[in-house]
């Protein structure tokens, strides 16, 4: 996203595909499998396109994309059923709008992977495998070949950046 | 209808880099925009006070232009913010309770130092029918180009969002207005500028679902 707004229009494409699977996952889970599904992923990868000086650099992705997401959806019930009203999104279509945890899973994995490419390619490993993949320090160090200690290391270094970066400092 | 691959190529192909914080300026450009036309309303068809001269020198002058400007920016802090789809009503819009806070005070002790025919005279003073009203129609303006800077981007809570234009606009209409109003009493300030501010808020919020929607 961040090389899309600066103008990079491979990385943006690459962005909007990537989008396509995870805005029909959204909607399938909310809407059932409907033929109206395709318009409204494609009218809300046009949003993220021609919206996109609103996503702050600063702020994770994923709750954005989401926002759009499901404004979108809400325009859309509203375009065919003119009682319905386009306000208070979260709370009173939350019965609609809910996902079981789909959208948070979604949104963390991506601020997740964003976050970790951050590190070195080692903390972030070891993060990754102790914490993410449930591996243990064990069998971390033994797939990478490192000691332990090392995999400790780097895990709690790796983290305690990322507890900086998170605190914007 | 086009197929989703050749749709995203053609938003990929027209791609111009954004700068960041380009919400931000759009909001203050929007300012720069209407605050020149309300301040001209203000000192042409409606005229300065007076005695602005020796007003300035005085604290309630200073009190009600802070007053109503602090009320100004933390709304325009705010719908700045909500133009942005992932965001709610920040918290820090208690910080809107300090400025009325003072003007209680100082309505109280209005009320219990002077005789009551006295505060009333103040309370009510001359341009009462007209004060709300006039804010109220000074607020067009700002809550206007707002309107189609908010229509640019993203907001989600339209009505809040509505809500914080009506008052961002209010504030800054009443803070413009104070120029020609001679009306010294913290009474007076505490409700009819804040009834003028109110006024185009609550339109705002009725408005807000409809004028905001973007597609």
């Amino acid at each position: 996203m961040h090389a899309g707004l600066d103008g990079d229009a491979r990385a943006h494409r690459d962005l909007l595909a990537a989008l396509v699977p995870l805005l029909r996952r959204f909607y399938a889970r909310r809407m059932g499998t409907s033929p109206e599904l395709e318009d409204l992923v494609q009218e809300t990868l046009i949003a993220v396109h021609t919206r996109r000086v609103t996503y702050d650099r600063g702020r994770p992705f994923g709750p954005w994309l989401f926002a759009v997401a499901r404004y979108k959806m809400i325009d859309h019930f509203r375009k065919n059923r003119n009682d319905a009203s386009l306000d208070d999104a979260s709370a009173g279509w939350a019965d609609i709008l809910g996902d079981g945890g789909f959208e948070d899973a979604v949104s963390a994995r991506i601020d997740i992977d964003a976050a970790l490419s951050s590190l070195g390619v080692k903390q972030a490993s070891a993060i990754r495998a102790t914490k993410i993949d449930g591996l243990s320090v064990a069998e971390t160090a033994a797939r990478d070949g490192i000691s332990e200690a090392d995999v400790k290391v780097s895990v709690h270094r790796g983290l305690k950046s990322l507890a900086r970066r998170l605190r914007g400092e | 209808m086009m197929d989703t691959d050749s749709l995203i190529d053609s938003l990929a192909a027209d791609l111009r880099p954004v700068a960041a914080g380009t919400p931000d300026r759009l909001v203050l450009l929007a300012l720069a925009a209407a605050m020149p036309l309300v301040l001209f309303i203000v000192v042409m068809p409606i005229g300065l006070r007076p005695d602005l001269a020796v007003a300035i020198t005085g604290s309630m002058f200073w009190m009600k232009l802070a007053y109503t400007s602090a009320i100004g920016a933390i709304a325009v802090a705010a719908a700045a913010l909500l133009f942005r789809p992932d965001t709610t009503p920040p918290r820090w819009l208690w910080l809107l309770a300090v400025p009325v806070a003072v003007f209680v005070a100082g309505t109280i002790r209005e009320a219990v130092s002077m005789p009551a025919s006295d505060f009333m005279a103040v309370w009510f003073g001359p341009s009462w029918p007209v004060c709300s009203a006039l804010i109220l129609a000074l607020s067009l303006p700002v809550a206007a180009a707002l309107t189609l800077v908010a229509r640019r981007l993203a907001p989600t809570r339209l009505r809040a969002t509505g809500a914080t234009i009506g008052l961002a606009s209010g504030g800054i209409s009443a803070a413009l207005y104070s120029l020609h109003c001679p009306e010294a009493g913290a009474s007076f300030v505490l409700t009819w500028y804040t009834l003028g501010m109110i006024a185009p808020t609550v339109i705002g919020a009725f408005l807000g679902p409809h004028l905001l929607r973007w597609t």
